[in-house]
């Protein structure tokens, strides 16, 4: 079982290495997740991304789409890519605190 | 070879109602299920029983010959069950044992199972090239229905099909946020078409109702923009479903009870919307689960069931398209070519939307699988996926260079950027067959000006 380790604290961990309990999120969880997602700075683009899925979720319990991310981050698909490795589905989404997506993706 | 698959928990697998067998029952369990089987379906036992080794399934299985695994060959993987059905069920396995191929249960046996049945993507190519059509995707989708009764089944799949027993939708998404989606997108078609383009949901009275995957309301976007379109041009009265946001049937893939009940969902939804016809989209295992199994999981159903790709194509006359400037190619889903016959209707389509269609080869209901189906898009297989993708990245190589490849199944969606990634192909789009229908539509004047294959294709 993967394991996240946050101020002294263990925050714990899916199989798949996502939050199991998304409301013990906190700025210091997305910066311990980074690096394991090699992101080497969390910059201000970061955080927007972040703090949108974020909020997404919690209001509608589920990742937003990604072209209303892009939209409302005005930032391309592209330039979120390459700010999370992994991809907006699954690097932004664990950096935010949320469970995995699924489906077909 | 020894495959990284998480199973689910214990708590996981009784949500979707299976109970796991204790060790000591195993073997009886095991038994017992092969024999319900057998009564079942004849062609279970008359697959078990009739392969002569000749190995003529080899070369046609991209498992095989993308892994290299003596198991991975079609013969040799039904192998597996076949030698415990020879022994238990079978005079001269029964007789002359291990001479006569047969094999005891034993502790390995489940785990072979799990490691090879879920190296394949069912997607039935072999039976296309065994002189007798055994079919070993059936013996492998039998296999795994057995493994999950047992209480082996994936993760990733336990997961998606709780979505689809709670929720309609393989990604988990509620009304609320349907609707969100939804209102976005008509948003956008409004900002790029300047028209009001509406994607109703749950809209009372209503003579269509859509199923699309659910994934178009995550990643694939453009795939839902282009029936949304298509629909507004033809003046069809249409709605989605907050109840069946999903034309996936991920039970067919490991559980005939969860195919079962999610398949039930259409007539729940299409009854409360009042439509007549049910309109799948694009989506490869969930269109051969509707046409060929509602009937005799569910059936009859009280509506006309048909494909988003049939309708494109029996209304081709009535739309005005242009052809998009770009060399695109097609990819035939497995269970579109060789599991409900959806085989010409893409390439009418493809040749009415694109200036240079190119067939890759083989194609059709030759074509060979992407490596993504049959659900096995679980992260941790990726690089085995990779390696089942082997023979159509070399298909794909040859057709170099092209604009788009086009990919009517949100399996194969998912499956290919990585796989084009991985074998250095990267730069060339993937999409659904309705994106570029979506795009080709003449919809306002704006759209005559675009010329380069990057207007087309949207950035």
């Amino acid at each position: 079982m993967p394991q996240l380790w946050v101020n002294g604290k263990e925050i714990e961990l899916s199989e798949e290495g996502f939050m199991v309990h998304p409301e013990l999120w906190s700025e210091d969880v997305a910066r311990a997740f980074a690096e394991g997602e090699h992101i080497a700075k969390l910059t201000d683009d970061h955080w927007k991304v972040i703090y949108y899925v974020r909020e997404y979720y919690q209001r509608f319990r589920i990742a937003p789409m990604i072209r209303k991310l892009c939209k409302d981050t005005g930032l391309q698909l592209k330039e979120i890519e390459s700010l999370f490795p992994s991809g907006p589905a699954k690097g932004a989404c664990k950096l935010a605190g949320l469970p995995k997506p699924t489906g077909c993706l | 070879m020894k495959i990284p698959l998480r199973l689910a928990k214990r708590e996981d697998l009784r949500i979707i109602g299976v109970e796991p067998v204790a060790e000591a029952e195993l073997c009886s369990r095991t038994l017992e299920l092969m024999g319900e089987f057998r009564a079942f379906a004849r062609s279970f036992s008359v697959m078990l029983e009739t392969c002569t080794g000749c190995g003529a399934c080899a070369k046609a299985c991209h498992s095989y010959l993308g892994t290299d695994d003596f198991f991975n060959i079609p013969a040799a993987r039904a192998g597996l069950l076949r030698r415990i059905f020879s022994r238990y069920f079978t005079w001269s396995g029964r007789v002359l044992g291990r001479f006569s191929g047969a094999a005891e249960f034993g502790p390995g046996t489940l785990d072979s199972w799990v490691d090879y049945f879920y190296q394949c993507n069912a997607c039935r190519r072999c039976a296309k090239f065994c002189p007798f059509g055994i079919d070993t995707g059936e013996i492998v989708l039998a296999g795994r229905t057995i493994l999950t009764r047992l209480g082996r089944a994936p993760a990733f799949m336990v997961n998606i099909a709780r979505n689809e027993l709670t929720t309609g939708n393989n990604t988990g998404i509620l009304k609320p946020a349907i609707i969100d989606s939804c209102s976005f997108l008509e948003e956008e078609l409004l900002e790029e078409t300047g028209l009001e383009i509406r994607i109703p949901v749950d809209k009372p009275n209503t003579e269509i109702l859509y199923l699309p995957s659910s994934s178009e309301l995550f990643v694939n976007s453009d795939t839902l923009m282009g029936a949304a379109k298509l629909f507004h041009y033809l003046g069809v009265d249409w709605t989605l479903s907050s109840t069946l946001l999903e034309a996936a049937n991920y039970g067919l893939l490991f559980d005939l009870d969860v195919m079962k009940k999610h398949n039930n969902r259409m007539r729940i939804a299409a009854t409360a919307v009042g439509a007549e016809k049910v309109v799948m989209g694009e989506c490869g295992h969930g269109w051969r689960a509707a046409k060929m199994y509602s009937e005799g999981a569910n059936g009859p159903f009280p509506f006309q069931l048909t494909h988003i790709l049939e309708l494109v194509t029996e209304r081709l006359p009535d739309l005005n398209l242009t052809k998009l400037p770009i060399r695109a190619t097609l990819h035939d889903p497995c269970n579109y070519g060789r599991g409900a016959g959806l085989v010409e209707e893409p390439r009418k389509i493809m040749h009415a939307c694109v200036e240079d269609f190119t067939e890759m080869t083989p194609n059709r209901d030759r074509n060979f699988c992407c490596g993504g189906g049959g659900g096995l898009l679980m992260d941790e297989m990726t690089e085995i996926r990779m390696e089942l993708g082997k023979e159509k990245s070399e298909q794909i190589r040859r057709l170099l260079p092209l604009d788009y490849i086009a990919l009517p199944c949100a399996s194969c969606k998912a499956q290919f950027p990585l796989l084009l990634k991985h074998y250095g192909m990267g730069e060339v789009r993937t999409g659904g067959v309705l994106d570029l229908v979506g795009r080709s539509l003449v919809l306002n004047r704006q759209q005559d000006e675009r010329t380069s294959p990057q207007d087309c294709l949207g950035g």
